[in-house]
């Protein structure tokens, strides 16, 4: 299930995709005159790019889309989630499934991403306990250099 | 899963669902990877996406499914999904006559957005409910023909058809391998090869797609 997402995830826009999407949207921005689904469209591409700069621009694009369509919400919402996952900002990807689980508690999309959520944040604190372990062990071992070094110095002068 | 199972197979097909919203698509994915019927399935977001490995000629395949969302508002963006697809389930809903009138026009689209090679199943899932019937059999089956197009009636609720479509599909891919009508080393074939499988791992290192990958998750 989790091997699944990670493909899910993994997979990227392809750059051809991305720059028609984009000149749709740069037009209607010249023209000053964006609609919902041209700016979707473009944020659809960015959040499954290979570059975090892109996903966070369409990160930005869908939160201007939640205050503009509340038709789209429920696609903005499913969308801000996976950006988020992408640059592994877990804490606000968490906050969107949760949000879209709240009205659509049985969501199998998001019940999936979200169950991966959970598992990368455990496994990052793991890894952070691990550090912060070692650094323990390290500042340990100095400390016991220190004793035995003075105790050496104490028994060197008796 | 660890990551020395998971890799455990000889190919990699990519697969597309595609069809009108509410024909079923996501729980004919649901019915093969799950084996179990979703009922009140919502629609798709975007898309979704399935695997299973299957057995195709002894050898093992593993089925890359992109389950596209039906609703008009993605048809923009669900279309990239179909380049370098080797199998392509285009779906109808039986009980609703509009939804295979419209083939014609998702036929369209695999034809100009996937490579000629790429094996087109039809679906006409629903079967169970008979007496609401609106396409009939012969005459789905002749649209099939005249498309040159495979043809199976399928029930996601009762699971008819469901494994025959997508083992059917890897079959014929898995043909045209053989008889080197898809080229493997064709950049959008949505067939991978994939080596050193059944030795397992190597000198305790597994063959891993992540060594390769540049991505981001």
């Amino acid at each position: 299930m989790s091997a699944e997402m990670e493909d899910f995830l993994k997979d990227t826009v392809n750059p051809k995709d991305l720059e028609k999407f984009e000149k749709n949207y740069r037009r209607e921005l010249e023209a000053n005159n964006v609609s919902h689904s041209t700016q979707f469209e473009y944020a659809f591409c960015l959040v499954r790019s290979q570059y975090a700069r892109d996903i966070q621009a369409g990160i930005l694009l869908l939160e201007d889309l939640m205050t503009r369509h509340a038709d789209g919400k429920r696609d903005y919402i499913y969308y801000l989630a996976i950006g988020n996952t992408r640059i592994k900002n877990y804490t606000d990807a968490a906050k969107y499934c949760k949000a879209f689980l709240q009205i659509e508690p049985n969501n199998t999309q998001v019940l999936g991403l979200e169950t991966y959520i959970k598992k990368k944040v455990d496994q990052e604190s793991m890894k952070g306990m691990a550090v912060a372990g070692g650094a323990a062990l390290v500042i340990g071992g100095i400390v016991g250099l220190g004793i035995a070094l003075a105790k050496n110095k104490k028994n060197n002068n008796q | 899963m660890s990551s020395s199972t998971s890799h455990n197979y000889n190919f990699i097909f990519k697969f597309i669902i595609i069809g009108d919203m509410g024909v079923g698509k996501s729980c004919l994915l649901h019915q093969f990877t799950e084996k179990k019927f979703m009922a009140n399935c919502p629609h798709t977001i975007g898309v979704e996406f399935g695997t299973r490995i299957v057995e195709v000629a002894d050898k093992k395949v593993k089925l890359q499914i992109w389950d596209t969302a039906g609703q008009e508002r993605f048809r923009a963006v669900t279309r990239s999904y179909y380049r370098g697809a080797a199998g392509t389930l285009m779906v109808y809903d039986t009980t609703r006559r509009s939804t295979f009138n419209h083939l014609s026009s998702w036929l369209t689209d695999t034809r100009n957005l996937t490579n000629p090679s790429t094996v087109i199943i039809m679906c006409g899932n629903k079967s169970d409910l008979e007496t609401m019937r609106e396409v009939t059999y012969d005459e789905a089956k002749q649209f099939a023909d005249d498309n040159g197009l495979y043809f199976f009636e399928t029930s996601a609720m009762s699971g008819q058809n469901v494994e025959e479509a997508f083992i059917e599909t890897a079959r014929i891919i898995y043909q045209n391998i053989q008889e080197g009508r898809l080229d493997l080393n064709a950049s959008e074939s949505g067939v991978q090869r994939r080596t050193n499988v059944l030795s397992g791992p190597i000198n305790g290192k597994n063959t891993d797609m992540k060594e390769n990958c540049q991505c981001i998750v």
